[in-house]
């Protein structure tokens, strides 16, 4: 059973942080302490490449759709909290707020990812209404068509080129989506030959969930209520997502887009990351199969693997320490993972961006041969 | 006619048997492993499934579901099919991952695929033509074999970006691959690979080619053929052309060429030794769509559907038709061909969808 309870972790955390809010002073911070403890603790943990247990999976779905209203839970309770005046103090108003939107892109958004990729009506449903928590309902459309289908590409706005910082990558890829996003939702409603305002059309629908979310926060927290838990939505969940997006596909180069390749995505097995993100950085198995439940994802034993999730995401925030931390990565991909032809376009991108030593072998300095390989992990452990 | 292909690797519970009706009452049957793409699996099993560019585009793969299910990958309303067909129950079946054993309706092919590789090139031939138009020829490193009227991508060495183009060339004799294979390339304004190859000439650059891909040429091969070409869409009638003339010693073949200038008419060497090798087999008819009314040109005038009619001397109802070109023009030339009496099922299409990347 113990597979199963792993993912009463999240929902425990969301719970944890809900208790310190309503308790209000220096005990805002506990939910978030509790989940930085965990990440902390998963840093000094091997690689988890185990599958999870299928013999009653309904029990994963109702965890996983459990965490998703624990979410909306506990953004309507912040909300509901700032409307009363309940954090007096500098301490706690910060630690509610970082809090807030450390755990909604931690904890909130994995399961609404996990849902809006799922076939059943209701999950599904609850997924596609479950992305106020990133306060964009509009995400879903171009990640499922844009990003899965043109992965490791230039094509897909949520990738990020060689060279490329979070900071620029995050100037990009927004307008990217947008643009991206208006173009496929009018060739919906063009191709179903309705006027763009149809009460019919997707967009109308995303934009009344949103407005009455948006409501439902200001009903129970005034304005102040409702802009700062719009604030921890946007700042958290849907900033940090294109954080998670930046490290989880840098770099890495498709020659075949449309036809994703194992090797064309980073992956982060640890452990509790696995729990926490409902597998989703156990990305090539979701990749190859974006339908297939996070139960079900087989961990790629011999796929590219990144240092500790939250690790990563701290580098990224500063480039220079990312890309002291990427380079060796991406040359050994470029050596050991790479097609013949993926090769070659990883060694005109490594020109672009001036990192001209990626193509140099140099045998004293150059990561070993099967650094990722499941075996050489658990050597190291 | 029920055809059974034997599973191999996958435990029996993780296979779906696709059954495959065709209008004519035919029957094949295949088993595909649960999850994959109908397409994909179908391909690789060697079954001849109508397809052309795999990624949703062109809608060649389309398919009626009669039973079972399947989960589009993208929304239909995304893809060619019509609102109609799509509440008719057609699916892309390379979009298409199957979830439950399935009784669907396409045209199977009876034709051996051939195997897709991906091989390394360098470019021996650049050269313009009329109509800003490249005749870009590539050798091979490895030998490839290809059907005539296939495709593949191609992009060059160190890009993300690959477009796929019709080989011109005849096939081998012999089944013998191919050691060089030739493109036209037409210029589209702010086209990421079409203007990178007209800024220079390109001879040397090492290319990189996956295929072959598609269904196009394949008919009865004493049958005459119709076919119509808009612009560098010539590019596989004269390969289908040219095996097929091969092939048989009575078929006829009229081709009808639409350009829009006849400034813009390219490939006069190619057609002209198609002529004078074949005087009494093969028909050129050239039409020009915006040559101007104060030139001296004596043919025909307007799209290409408007030589399209009973003077043009062929018989409608028996022969079979080869179209090639831009989207809104095979869409056009087909409505007109079944007007005329061409069967729908001798109606062979390749249309020419722009990337959807500048």
């Amino acid at each position: 059973m113990l597979d199963y309870t792993k993912y009463l972790l999240s929902p425990a955390i969301l719970a944890a942080h809900a208790y310190g809010l309503w308790l209000g002073g220096n005990y805002v911070w506990l939910g978030m302490a509790i989940l930085l403890g965990v990440l902390f603790l998963d840093a000094y943990l091997p690689r988890d490449y185990s599958m999870r247990d299928q013999r009653y999976v309904r029990i994963y779905d109702v965890i996983c759709a459990m965490t998703v209203i624990a979410s909306f839970v506990n953004i309507f309770f912040f909300s509901w909290l700032v409307g009363q005046g309940h954090f007096a103090t500098t301490s706690s108003s910060v630690g509610a707020f970082l809090g807030t939107l450390f755990i909604g892109f931690v904890i909130g958004a994995p399961p609404v990812h996990e849902l809006f990729h799922r076939e059943e009506f209701v999950l599904r449903w609850l997924g596609r209404i479950g992305q106020c928590l990133i306060y964009d309902p509009w995400r879903e459309i171009t990640h499922v068509v844009t990003h899965h289908m043109r992965v490791a590409t230039p094509d897909d706005p949520d990738y990020a080129r060689r060279g490329d910082t979070v900071y620029g990558h995050i100037l990009r890829t927004f307008p990217g989506q947008w643009k991206e996003a208006y173009h496929l939702e009018k060739m919906m409603w063009t191709k179903r030959g309705r006027k763009w305002y149809d009460p019919r059309n997707a967009w109308v629908y995303k934009a009344a969930t949103l407005a009455a979310f948006t409501a439902i926060l200001y009903a129970l927290g005034g304005f102040m209520g409702a802009l700062l838990a719009i604030l921890t939505l946007l700042l958290g969940p849907r900033m940090l997502l294109e954080v998670f997006n930046y490290v989880n596909h840098y770099g890495l180069i498709s020659a075949t887009p449309g036809r994703f390749e194992k090797h064309q995505t980073w992956n982060h097995i640890t452990p509790m990351v696995r729990i926490l993100a409902l597998e989703i950085t156990n990305h090539a198995g979701h990749h190859e199969d974006s339908y297939k439940p996070f139960y079900k994802l087989e961990p790629d034993t011999n796929g590219p693997v990144q240092p500790q999730f939250l690790l990563v995401v701290l580098l990224a925030l500063v480039p220079p320490l990312f890309f002291m931390m990427i380079k060796p990565l991406l040359k050994h991909w470029d050596m050991h993972y790479a097609t013949p032809q993926e090769r070659e376009i990883a060694r005109r991108e490594n020109e672009r961006a001036g990192w001209h030593e990626l193509n140099a072998p140099d045998p004293a300095r150059d990561l070993p041969a099967g650094i990722w390989n499941m075996t050489a992990a658990r050597a190291t452990a | 006619m029920i055809k059974e292909r034997v599973a191999t690797a996958p435990a029996r519970a993780d296979l779906c048997r696709i059954t495959v009706r065709g209008k004519d009452g035919s029957e094949e049957v295949f088993d595909v492993k649960r999850n994959d793409l109908l397409l994909k699996a179908a391909i690789e099993q060697g079954v001849d499934y109508p397809h052309n560019c795999r990624v949703g585009v062109c809608g060649s793969c389309k398919t009626r579901v009669l039973s079972g299910k399947v989960s589009p990958m993208v929304d239909l309303a995304l893809s060619p099919l019509t609102n109609e067909e799509i509440q008719a129950g057609y699916v892309l079946a390379c979009q298409a991952k199957v979830r439950e054993p399935l009784v669907v309706e396409a045209k199977l092919g009876r034709h051996a695929l051939l195997p897709v590789r991906t091989v390394s090139a360098r470019v021996v031939r650049w050269h313009r033509l009329a109509g800003d138009v490249i005749d870009l020829r590539l050798a091979l490193d490895t030998p490839v074999h290809f059907n005539a009227g296939q495709y593949c991508t191609i992009a060059e060495s160190g890009s993300f970006t690959r477009r796929s183009y019709s080989y011109y060339d005849v096939p081998p004799e012999e089944g013998a691959p191919a050691v060089e294979v030739g493109f036209l390339v037409k210029r589209l304004p702010g086209g990421r690979f079409s203007e990178w190859l007209f800024e220079k000439d390109r001879t040397g650059c090492k290319f990189w080619i996956e295929g072959p891909f598609g269904i196009m040429g394949v008919d009865d091969p004493d049958r005459d053929g119709l076919c119509v070409a808009g612009g560098t869409g010539l590019a596989p009638i004269l390969s289908i052309v040219g095996d097929r003339l091969k092939k048989s010693r009575v078929a006829r073949f009229t081709i009808v060429f639409g350009v829009r200038t006849a400034n813009d008419v390219f490939a006069n060497d190619r057609l002209d030794q198609l002529l004078a090798a074949y005087p009494d087999r093969v028909r050129l008819v050239t039409i020009l769509s915006h040559e101007p009314a104060s030139s001296a040109w004596s043919g025909p005038r307007g799209l290409v559907t408007a030589a399209l009619g009973k003077d043009l001397g062929v018989d409608f109802g028996e022969v079979a038709a080869f179209l090639c070109g831009n989207l809104a023009m095979v869409e056009a030339v087909e409505k007109r061909l079944v007007e005329l009496g061409v069967q729908p099922d001798r109606i062979h299409a390749d249309k020419f969808v722009p990337s959807g990347t500048p």
